[in-house]
């Protein structure tokens, strides 16, 4: 057991550094062993950047190695990668809140109603059938180059996700388990919340995760297209000015943002579904 | 004049209800009917019996002949096709609950995120029963169902047979005066379902519920119930109606060496064959 742990974990830590290795001096080598024509130019540093100069750059902007300070630098940029990164993750977080909190009423109001299911199924079809990037242009034009936007952005994208799997999971409440509570002298909103909700739940997890990545994806999209300040924007600044390293550092950091919320609703998750058997340790 | 009803009062309404029980549960001319496929059959077929106050009495047949259908409208889940059906005087309405009547299922109906403890409080929470109170009555509940030290488990973690010992006080412990149960035991292995037996007689015994037991295994009918009702193989009549003379307290295992078991055994068993045969031949 413990051996095969350490086994994964070398493997794990020697792809690590072979992929950091190669990245830093693979172009240069190859550069200099291969003929022109065999030179891999998925490893040029123009295009790729290299770890050395994604470092360089990540203190850079993260206002490390400012001659200025730290403060100054902070208050001297008003999208440097702290103000970005908090703005992207406060925006991905609300959108995917709101986004995850409608799903899941809708879900269950139509889930709960065979009569409102029926009149808006296709309405919801049709809406879903519109790729949601689509709209950012036009979400920009409501809301505005500003947050709200991409919280907007954020939504449209997870509301869907949401809504289907509460619906689905409303429907596939055992019909005897809701007898019984009825039995047992549950009323109808009763049954909603003490049984329909917490059997739906785990559906509905099962669409959160994937929901806080896509929350993620439509705030970028969002930034890419039109904002002031966030991770994406400063995507798009490295770009116009060619910059493969500032890039870098923005990616690296909407990873570390994405796995941070993964986290979040994953552990929400363990506590809430604790009578499941697959999370019976984490609770 | 105004009379307190004082002693004497509850004395003459005891010898009455000995005099002559009153019936709960009355069912008269029931029918069924169901649509399968666009073609209409006919699950029940003009059933009538009663139940009377403290009876236990079983609802014996084959598989498919109807059993649940019928328990199903008796507790007001099913809307019926025909005829009537009155609890305590009062006709049933489909979608209506009784809190008098209590009903525990064939399938299991746990609820799966809740413990066990939380599972059989779910009534009393419903009920807004204090935290104190339900704490207590819970705890006790759990203890009759042999289930201490198992209070703060899910039901996964539980045995077929605990899980019905939880099902079983979930709904006992809403104090119902009738019982209707259908096939609660069915899925248990013989030897987990004769320890069931052994709790719901010590449980009836004690408190006489008024009980409608739904099975199709003549010899849990025959260990539980004073009284057999004998439904048809499809569509479900009434085919015959038994007394079970066998004396109490009985033990699970002991009843089997009774004489009168014996006999009714083979009586039953010979007419409820006749069913089998029937429904083998459909
Ligand atoms: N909702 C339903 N729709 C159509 N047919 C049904 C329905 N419920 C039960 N039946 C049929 O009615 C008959 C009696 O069913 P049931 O009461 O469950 O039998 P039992 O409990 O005696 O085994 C069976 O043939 C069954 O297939
Ligand atoms: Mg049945």
């Amino acid at each position: 057991m413990s051996n095969s742990r350490t086994a994964v974990l070398f493997w794990q830590l020697a792809i690590l550094v072979l992929v950091l290795v190669v990245w830093q001096w693979g172009f240069e080598w190859s550069r200099a062993l291969l003929p022109k024509a065999y030179v891999p130019k998925i490893l040029d540093p123009y295009f790729v950047a290299k770890p050395s100069l994604i470092w360089q750059s990540f203190l850079r902007l993260g206002c490390f190695a400012d001659s200025a300070g730290f403060a100054a630098c902070i208050s001297g940029n008003d999208n440097n990668l702290w103000v970005a990164t908090l703005v992207t993750l406060k925006n991905t977080w609300w959108g995917f809140l709101f986004g995850s909190a409608s799903g899941i009423a809708v879900g269950l109001l139509l889930g709960r109603s065979d009569f409102l299911a029926r009149v808006f199924g296709p309405y919801v079809v049709a809406l879903n059938s519109i790729p949601r990037i689509a709209l950012v242009p036009l979400v920009i034009l409501i809301f505005g180059l500003g947050d709200l936007s991409k919280i907007a952005t954020a939504w449209l994208v997870v509301f869907f996700v949401v809504f289907f799997n509460t619906f689905e999971g409303t429907r596939a409440v055992d019909r005897d388990q809701i007898a019984a509570a009825r039995l047992l002298g549950a009323s109808e909103f009763t049954v909603l919340r003490t049984v329909v909700v917490p059997s739906a739940l785990a559906w509905v997890f099962a669409s959160l995760l994937p929901a806080v990545s896509f929350a993620l994806i439509g705030v970028i999209v969002g930034e890419f297209i039109g904002a002031e300040r966030g991770l994406g924007k400063l995507i798009i600044e490295a770009e116009a000015r060619a910059n493969a390293s500032e890039m870098m550092v923005a990616i690296f950091v909407m990873m570390f943002v994405g796995i941070l919320l993964a986290i979040a609703v994953r552990s929400l998750q363990s506590y809430l579904l604790r009578w499941q058997p697959q999370f019976e340790a984490s609770a | 004049m105004i009379v307190a009803p004082g002693p004497g009062f509850a004395l003459a309404r005891e010898e009455d209800e000995r005099a002559a029980p009153r019936t709960r549960i009355a069912v008269r001319g029931l029918t069924k009917r169901f649509n399968a496929s666009g073609r209409e059959f006919v699950a029940v077929d003009d059933v009538s019996f009663e139940v009377k106050q403290g009876e236990f009495v079983a609802l014996l047949g084959p598989s498919g002949c109807g059993k649940s259908t019928i328990l199903n409208m008796v507790a007001g889940l099913l809307p019926r096709s025909g005829g009537h059906i009155l609890i305590d005087e009062e006709t049933v309405e489909t979608g209506k609950v009784n809190p008098r009547v209590g009903y525990v299922f064939q399938r299991d109906t746990l609820f799966p995120w809740r413990t066990v403890e939380q599972n059989i409080g779910y009534g009393l929470e419903i009920a807004r029963l204090s935290k104190t109170e339900r704490a207590e009555r819970v705890a006790s509940a759990v203890e009759k169902a042999g289930l201490s030290g198992f209070a703060q488990s899910f039901p996964r973690m539980l045995s077929g047979g605990m899980r019905q010992r939880v099902a079983l006080m979930r709904t006992l412990i809403l104090e119902p005066e009738i019982l209707l149960m259908d096939e609660p035991f069915g899925a248990l292995d013989t030897h987990t379902k004769l320890e069931m037996h052994k709790t719901l007689l010590e449980i009836w015994e004690r408190e006489r519920q008024t009980v409608l037991f739904v099975t199709h295994d003549l010899g849990e009918a025959l260990t539980l119930a004073s009284r057999i009702i004998l439904l048809s193989a499809r569509p479900g009549r009434l085919k015959e109606d038994f007394d079970v003379a066998i004396p109490r307290p009985r033990d699970p295992v002991g009843v089997r060496e009774t004489a009168e078991f014996g006999r009714l055994y083979s009586h039953i068993w010979h007419s409820l064959g006749e069913e089998l045969r029937r429904t083998k031949a459909d």
